[in-house]
């Protein structure tokens, strides 16, 4: 009997493509792709991808917060808090960054592509 | 009066002299370090991939079961999540045997179903890790290099289990039950 029969270099040659794509798609970057993730009180958290320029408004615990996307990047222009911590935080571009208007309930952080930091604080 | 040993058929001493071997073993590399955390040879697969040719999926499925309960107990595992993980691991290990032999028996050796077998059987336990244990996403980084083990270790655990298997066909009575 031989030790290797064809359809078991076959298999063998799927294989280790399957593990190839594993290597390419886990561990290849991120690339362009840019996302928004928007949390708010009592809704499911929404990606707003950052490539197209809008004007967003999100509902929170004490009114509408207004978010400005542009240029591949986003910031509060608004909020019905006291400090407007959230808008001083000023333009988001890169993964990981965060800005939350914490009174209103409202989580901004930039996702997907190439994340250098766990989290950047201010 | 009849000895309860001689109600048992073929078939259950197969099972137990081979599910004894596959124990074996299972315990022999539960005793090894091992470089990265969930890698381990799976030489046991050696005795699954060799039961599932000579004498049908049934007797490898029973074979595996018998290994993965027993090993637990011996091991200490028992209902802990590495048994589940275990588990789950052989359960889909099977479930691709089964489908690669109704699929591809005719063509298929050792060599192909050891790494089909083994290729499953750790997706399926960091699928299962990922979910139940670890639900972080950075768990799923781990994936390409615990697959690529995996992948080496089916390779080398079907070359063996082909070895073995030709010994077996060129000397009949050796492996008489």
């Amino acid at each position: 009997m031989n030790i290797v029969r064809p359809a078991d270099a076959v298999v063998v040659g799927v294989a280790a493509l399957l593990v190839g794509a594993a290597w390419a798609s886990l561990w290849g970057g991120g690339g362009p792709g840019e996302f928004a993730q928007v949390s708010a009180p009592g809704a499911p958290p929404r990606q707003v991808a950052l490539a197209r320029d809008a004007t967003l408004e999100v509902g929170g615990r004490l009114g509408p917060s207004r978010l400005e996307v542009r240029a591949g990047r986003v910031r509060f222009i608004d909020s019905p808090c006291v400090g407007r911590l959230c808008v001083h935080t000023g333009w988001l571009s890169r993964s990981g960054q965060v800005a939350a208007c914490l009174p209103n309930g409202i989580v901004v952080e930039v996702t997907g592509g190439e994340r250098e930091f766990d989290a950047v604080t201010f | 009066m009849r000895s309860p040993s001689e109600a048992l058929g073929r078939d259950d001493r197969l099972i137990a002299g081979f599910a004894a071997l596959a124990i074996a073993i299972h315990i022999l590399e539960a005793a090894f370090p091992s470089p990265l955390p969930g890698v381990k040879p799976g030489l046991a697969n050696v005795i699954t991939v060799i039961v599932l040719l000579r004498y049908g999926w049934y007797t490898a499925a029973w074979v595996a079961a018998l290994r993965v309960l027993a090993g637990s107990l011996l091991v200490g595992t028992f209902l802990s999540p590495t048994f589940i993980m275990s588990a789950s691991g052989a359960v889909a290990a099977l479930a691709v045997l089964w489908l690669a032999q109704a699929g591809a028996g005719r063509w298929l050796g050792p060599l192909g179903y050891s790494v089909c077998a083994a290729l499953a059987h750790m997706g399926t336990q960091l699928l299962v890790a990922w979910q139940l244990f670890i639900p972080h996403p950075a768990l799923l980084k781990l994936a390409p290099f615990l697959l690529t083990a995996a992948l080496v270790f089916g390779i080398v655990s079907g070359v063996i289990a082909a070895f073995v298997l030709s010994k077996l066909e060129s000397e009949p009575g050796a492996a008489r039950p």
